[in-house]
């Protein structure tokens, strides 16, 4: 698989803050395709590190490298990372800015500088796959926190990036919602896209990651497959995180950890058949 | 309430000695009972009328065109040496407005009576002169410390010009803002070529205002569930708790935002892809005859 970002021992802090690190020595590596759930409790560093990737922050110590190139701390250089690497923020409406849908997501892409036929391409794309076509001349401030949270993402998927990163996108979705996003995820994912997620949900993380990014006061503390991070106990109750239900529900039948509910019924009937 | 004595007083003031004292009467108990019912003043006006300027029917015509018609009308209107010119525009942009616009006429005047206070006030301040000497030739006085209050006939005729002139130049503000969403406003004053700055200002302070009233109307229902609001020394308390608290908020959430427009690129130009509105006939001539006849008026009574 092809890297596409590397955080070669990136450092942050803030600087209002008594010295301490938002985030310590980082060294990651992201690439193609990847489906990567970001977890953590609160003030862990998650953001902080969406921030960075995405170029809004710059390293106070460290290198990112783009597609295997340094990021320098230029404003032209990291134009490149807000580029390739989109970032949809958790409160939609910090995000929102324009009068209508359709306005508002032209605005990543008027700002690439590409032709106005181009913008109009990639909003329309934009638009129908996040299915908000009836909505394009509403204003976004009126749009349930559902819609919004998709008007959003649409925003970052009209800039055409190698990866997006998504800050807690569930939070403040009805159940509806919740399962509408997790189907645009999907489809993101299956056209290729890399998708990094912060979560607290590690019954989504579980279901549909296939790595797992754990971070703990500004350091990244494992960085692995799902079956191995959720296996860790000592590590769960060090990061404040707890196993995803079904993994519970499994150990306590004493069959082996399942993604969906459904796949128990095939379990039950291999049992029964045995 | 305010609104409606206020209408009487300067309606009064107004006619005396003009009209004969029952229709002087009768006059003033409707105005201010007509307003008394339906000018119910509502704090979130900027929302609703941003939202009503979207509902409106007359949203689909040419943004460029209704700024254009609007803005020439109000010149016209207060170029007007008569007062019932701007009257008559008054009543035709409300219909307009109102009936093609598909708005409510309740909701339209509950919209006016905010404008209205203040048109009021100042004229009566246009009215009411202060005299040393009994005026002879007042239509009302009324005795002060040191001399007389008293309503002159030329301040009358004063104060009658400027009301009319101001009625006709908010139902021409007011035509423009209940039928034309302010991202469309904003395209236009972008391509007679404003200056960049005011109209990133205009964008940034348009879509602030929502997250502005919105965090303010969540802290005071916050505030009033804790009887905040109980008695007047609490209440001030809390308005000043309120209002410093949202200043802090406001500066946090400036950070936040501009954060992420940097993410998506923003090198300083705000730049939106929008769509252009034709211009249809009728609704022109709609806007276009009016203007030609004010302007012959004004022409033939120079």
């Amino acid at each position: 698989m092809k890297e596409l970002l590397r955080f070669e021992n990136v450092s942050y802090h803030y600087h209002h803050h008594d010295g301490r690190q938002a985030l310590d020595h980082l060294s990651v590596s992201l690439k193609q395709g990847e489906r990567i759930a970001v977890l953590g409790s609160n003030g862990a560093g998650k953001s902080t590190f969406f921030r960075l990737a995405n170029g809004v922050f710059v390293p106070s110590e460290g290198t990112i490298f783009l597609e295997g190139l340094p990021v320098g701390p230029k404003e032209k250089h990291r134009m490149q990372l807000r580029h390739k690497v989109g970032l949809v923020f958790q409160d939609p409406d910090v995000q929102l800015l324009a009068g209508t849908v359709e306005e508002e997501i032209s605005f990543g892409p008027m700002n690439l500088g590409l032709s106005p036929e181009e913008v109009r391409r990639r909003v329309e794309n934009a638009m129908e796959s996040l299915d908000l076509t009836r909505y394009r001349s509403r204003g976004p401030q009126y749009l349930s926190g559902g819609e919004k949270r998709r008007v959003v993402i649409a925003d970052v998927l009209a800039m055409e990036p190698a990866i997006m990163l998504l800050d807690e996108p569930s939070s403040n979705l009805d159940p509806a919602g919740r399962s509408l996003l997790e189907k645009t995820l999907e489809q993101l994912s299956r056209e290729g896209m890399t998708l990094a997620i912060a979560t607290h949900d590690v019954d989504f993380a579980w279901r549909w990651a296939d790595r797992i990014l754990v971070f703990h006061e500004g350091r990244l503390e494992r960085d692995g497959a799902p079956q191995e991070v959720f296996a860790d106990k000592a590590l769960l109750d060090r990061c404040g995180l707890e196993q995803p239900l079904l993994w519970q529900v499994a150990q306590v039948l004493g069959v082996p950890a399942l993604r969906y509910p459904q796949e128990f019924s095939e379990i039950e009937i291999v049992r029964t058949l045995a | 309430m305010i609104a409606a004595l206020l209408a009487a007083l300067v309606l009064y003031s107004l006619f005396a000695g003009r009209l004969p004292a029952l229709w002087l009467g009768i006059v003033c108990l409707l105005s201010g009972g007509f307003l008394f019912l339906l000018g119910h003043h509502r704090h979130d006006g900027i929302l609703v009328m941003d939202l009503y300027a979207r509902r409106s029917r007359l949203c689909r015509e040419n943004a460029a065109f209704k700024m254009a018609a609007g803005g020439g009308l109000l010149i016209l209107s207060i170029c007007t040496a008569s007062p019932w010119p701007p009257l008559v525009l008054f009543g035709f942009l409300s219909a307009v407005t109102v009936i093609g616009g598909k708005l409510e006429w309740k909701s339209y005047i509950s919209l006016l009576s905010l404008p209205i206070i203040f048109l009021l006030l100042s004229s009566l301040t246009l009215l009411w002169d202060f005299c040393q000497q009994f005026p002879a030739d007042a239509a009302a006085v009324l005795p002060f410390p040191g001399g007389w209050l008293a309503v002159l006939p030329e301040s009358q005729q004063r104060a009658g010009l400027v009301l009319a002139r101001a009625l006709g130049a908010v139902s021409c503000l007011y035509f423009i803002s209940l039928s034309t969403p302010m991202p469309e406003l904003l395209t236009v004053l972008r391509r007679i070529h404003l200056p960049e700055v005011m109209i990133e200002l205009m964008v940034l302070i348009y879509r602030y205002i929502f997250i502005l009233l919105t965090t303010c109307r969540q802290m005071q229902e916050a505030a009033a569930s804790r009887l905040g609001y109980g008695r007047l020394k609490n209440s001030l308390r809390t308005t000043g708790l309120i209002y410093g608290g949202l200043l802090g908020h406001s500066f946090q959430r400036a950070g936040a935002c501009f954060d992420a427009m940097e993410s998506r690129c923003y090198t300083g130009q705000m730049v939106f892809l929008t769509r252009s509105k034709p211009l249809s006939v009728g609704f022109a001539l709609l806007l276009v005859l009016p203007f030609v006849g004010m302007l012959i008026w004004i022409l033939l009574t120079l």
